[in-house]
């Protein structure tokens, strides 16, 4: 059992990843001291309609957008309540419409610090809480002012989340989160953009971000199979809209509300297999503003063993 | 616990270094007032752009130094130019005493606001921005690069001009500073011994009001509060008197009305000509050349940008075919696969120097375009070089000239030769810019730069590598964007530098070297 819940750490760290603004764990569980994870991820979302500023448009000129993310990650727990996370995405970009030349590389690297500070059962009835800090920081000097195609917002950023989860009889959970992404500046290549007005700099500031989510799970088929929908905000707390069929830049207020749904398969019972796992995932964007309407399909395989 | 205050420590220094490292983000150009290298106290002789001479706008003398009409309004100055508000002191000190840099910045500043393309109809056709229906959709007007170099080039000649003016009856009316007549009147800029009367400041602030509001017709508001601003700022800064600032708009009222009286027979009204015409145009490069430029985007414009600006009356150049360059090498041809062969081996291995050179002069949609680029420069030259607004003036003026005529130059080969560009005739072809809505052959930013560093290394000479080096990255960074092959960028460096002998030798002659 505790296994699994270790494993799961792994996975639904990745799942959070998906969303190229967010790579932030958010689940409730921790792993054991010395306790190692390594995971990988791939995803691919596809958008071809996108909020202009709150409008929904779409643009030939863009066609189909594809973006796909192949996340490894690793996990380490140095104490029971204390662990540790690395992981690093490889972004690629193309669209079908239009001349413009899609990108790809690594982009940020991540290094998350997960600490448990309560967790308390009553018969029943089991209730935690956590608090998550992650930093991220780009992997190279990709070009962030190339929006859509742009691997990241190109800025350090800073996530600060705390996470209370409620579980019934080790079968069903309900998890809800808060963070704050504080963001810093990104270096473009042009000296010269308009936010609302004339900037004769370099320097773009990205603006701040709030992000709140709502989870639902369940185990079923012996605690092989975890399913989960969740419900996702990530909000700009302020920034500029893209202008009438002009490109989007990284000081744009970007929004997204989403719903999503994920299941994950853990060997068992297969013995050359015990420590894997297996996952998928979809999600919709419903809401937005400044990006693009994705729809997001998911997969990855974890394998988790003592150190 | 302890664990829990190391962690909100080394949180609080994470959220620090997020936060706090973070560069100052200009919105203007950061200068102070300062003193006038030279006064140029004979600038009032230099030859205008629009007026046979600076005497044709007639000033009468202002009263004399110690009548009651004078000593009442430096009464009035100087209670005015005292205990002034923080917002009031902010503003004298934003406009300065050569207020000609924020007017050129303004006007970049609604060049980027508007310089948006028309976006399509739901049913695929596009509306154009008409002057007749400016709130639009689309709002008018669209500030590309050729209606920016126009915009430009009035603003600049028609500021010069109503300088030379203000120049001229400075120094014949001779009219002290209201700080040396009464010493004890603040005055908070660099103390100089130009004559007061006409306000060169009040020049600028109706001139470049006038002409932008011309040129952004949906800005009067946001125009009139910048000249009422400025306006108040010459009292409030202790630099000049009610009659004083009357006589500066008197100049600035008749030269604003003899610039846009040239701008309204110009010919650009007509340069967005309609598909017929456009269709025609076309025909016609077939018939001399057989090959022609189709928009590529979905869906397709009917009709690319300004086909007859070439046509539009250009200031210091007799007839925009003596500066026409030759043919470009036919597609197919070994010198045409030779450049194209480069855009896609450039496309496969493009370097992060390439890459930064491309963005850096990129000056697209949504930016003050290469106009603007260059203009910027040429102000952070003229306060390196401490000029005075007459000769900061002048600098715009012969810049904004030349770039102006370099575009129709440019656009008059575009058009004439309607060549291709790039991801027309390299099916599947990729780039790192957008394609613009016009013709390959000449690059527009690569004449407009060509065009502007020979102004710049004239009036700045110990500048002139320098430039003339930013003119080269300028006309290579359309190269390595894809947008341009190589024959395009190095003849419309050549076809602008061609341009700016023409407006050099018109300045050489005006009398201020």
């Amino acid at each position: 059992m505790k296994k699994y819940l270790q494993l799961i750490l792994c996975m639904v760290i990745l799942f959070a990843g998906r969303l190229t603004y967010a790579q932030t764990p958010s689940d409730a569980i921790m792993m054991k001291k010395k306790e190692i994870c390594f995971a990988f991820m791939y995803d691919q979302g596809t958008w071809d309609e996108y909020w202009e500023g709150t409008n929904l448009i779409t643009n030939e000129n863009i066609g189909t957008f594809t973006r796909s993310t192949y996340m490894p990650m690793i996990a380490y727990g140095i104490t029971n309540n204390l662990n540790v996370l690395l992981s690093t995405p490889y972004v690629s970009t193309k669209s079908d419409g239009g001349q413009l030349a899609g990108a790809q590389g690594f982009q940020d690297v991540n290094v998350t610090v997960k600490y448990e500070a309560i967790k308390k059962d009553f018969g029943k009835h089991r209730v935690s809480a956590l608090g998550v800090a992650q930093f991220g920081t780009p992997m190279s000097n990709y070009l962030s002012d190339y929006m859509p195609y742009s691997l990241g917002l190109g800025t350090q950023e800073l996530t600060v989340r705390a996470i209370g989860q409620y579980e019934f009889n080790k079968l069903i959970y309900l998890r809800a989160s808060a963070a704050y992404v504080w963001r810093g500046q990104t270096e473009v290549e042009r000296p010269y953009y308009y936010n609302n007005g004339s900037y004769y700099t370099t320097y773009m500031d990205v603006p701040n971000a709030v992000n709140y989510q709502v989870i639902l799970g369940g185990w079923l088929f012996k605690h092989s199979l975890r399913m989960e929908a969740s419900y996702n905000i990530m909000n700009s707390v302020e920034g500029d809209d893209i202008r009438r069929w002009n490109m989007p830049q990284p000081t744009n207020k970007m929004e997204a509300t989403q719903v999503g749904f994920f299941a994950q398969y853990y060997f068992t019972s297969i013995k050359p297999l015990k420590g894997f796992s297996l996952m998928a995932s979809y999600s919709q964007v419903l809401e937005g503003r400044n990006m693009g309407k994705a729809t997001n399909f998911g997969g990855g395989i974890t394998y988790q063993f003592t150190f | 616990m302890k664990k829990i205050i190391a962690f909100s420590i080394s949180l609080a220094l994470i959220i620090g270094s997020v936060t706090s490292c973070e560069n100052e983000l200009p919105t203007y150009f950061n200068y102070s007032a300062y003193e006038f290298s030279d006064l140029d106290i004979d600038g009032g002789n230099w030859q205008p752009i629009l007026f046979p001479s600076s005497t044709d706008i007639v000033i009468d003398a202002p009263a004399a130094v110690n009548s009651a009409e004078y000593q009442a309004e430096l009464a009035e100055l100087k209670s005015s130019a005292q205990n002034l508000s923080g917002s009031q002191v902010e503003a004298v000190e934003y406009w300065t005493n050569n207020p000609l840099i924020r007017w050129n910045e303004i006007a970049l500043e609604l060049a980027a606001k508007y310089n948006l393309i028309p976006p399509p109809n739901p049913d695929g056709t596009y509306t154009l921005p008409s002057a007749a229906n400016p709130a639009g959709p689309p709002p008018f007007p669209f500030a590309h690069p050729p209606y920016t170099s126009r915009m430009l080039a009035y603003l600049s000649v028609a500021q010069f001009d109503g300088l030379i003016t203000a120049w001229h009856y400075k120094y014949e009316y001779d009219r002290p500073a209201p700080y040396e007549t009464d010493a004890s009147i603040p005055y908070a800029y660099k103390k100089n011994s130009l004559p007061s009367y006409p306000s060169d400041g009040a020049v600028i602030a109706i001139v470049s009001r006038d002409i932008l509001k011309a040129m952004f017709p949906l800005e009067h508001d946001y125009l009139n509060a910048r000249a009422e601003e400025h306006l108040n700022s010459l009292t409030w800064s202790g630099s000049n008197t009610t009659s004083d600032i009357e006589a500066g708009k008197a100049i600035g009222t008749a030269v604003k009305t003899a610039a846009l009286a040239r701008a309204s027979a110009d010919k650009m009204s007509s340069a967005q000509a309609p598909k017929p015409v456009s269709d025609a145009i076309k025909q016609s490069a077939i018939n001399r050349f057989g090959w022609w430029w189709d928009n590529q985007e979905s869906p397709v414009r009917p009709v690319g940008l300004t086909p007859l600006f070439g046509q539009v009356t250009m200031w210091n150049v007799p007839n925009v075919v003596d500066v026409r360059p030759g043919p470009p090498p036919a597609p197919g041809s070994a010198e045409f696969e030779k450049d194209a062969q480069e855009l896609k081996d450039i496309a496969k291995n493009l370097t992060k120097d390439q890459r930064k050179i491309a963005n850096w002069w990129s000056d697209g949609l949504g930016t003050y375009t290469p106009p603007g680029h260059w203009n910027r420069r040429a102000k952070e030259y003229i306060i390196k070089y401490e000029m005075n607004p007459l000769r900061a003036a002048r600098t715009f003026a012969y810049l904004n000239m030349a770039v102006m005529d370099a575009g129709i130059a440019c656009w008059d080969a575009k058009y004439y030769y309607h060549f291709p560009r790039p991801i027309q005739t390299m099916v599947g072809f990729k780039t790192i810019l957008g394609t613009p809505n016009f013709p390959s052959y000449t690059s527009g930013h690569s004449t407009f730069s060509g065009a502007a560093a020979e102004v710049l290394a004239y009036i700045f000479p110990s500048e002139a590598q320098v430039v003339r080096d930013w003119a080269i990255e300028a006309a290579e960074s359309r190269i390595y964007g894809g947008i341009h092959y190589r024959f395009d960028s190095e003849v419309g460096l050549e076809t602008g530098r061609a341009v700016a002998a023409y407006t050099i030798a018109r300045a050489e002659a005006d009398g201020a070297d």
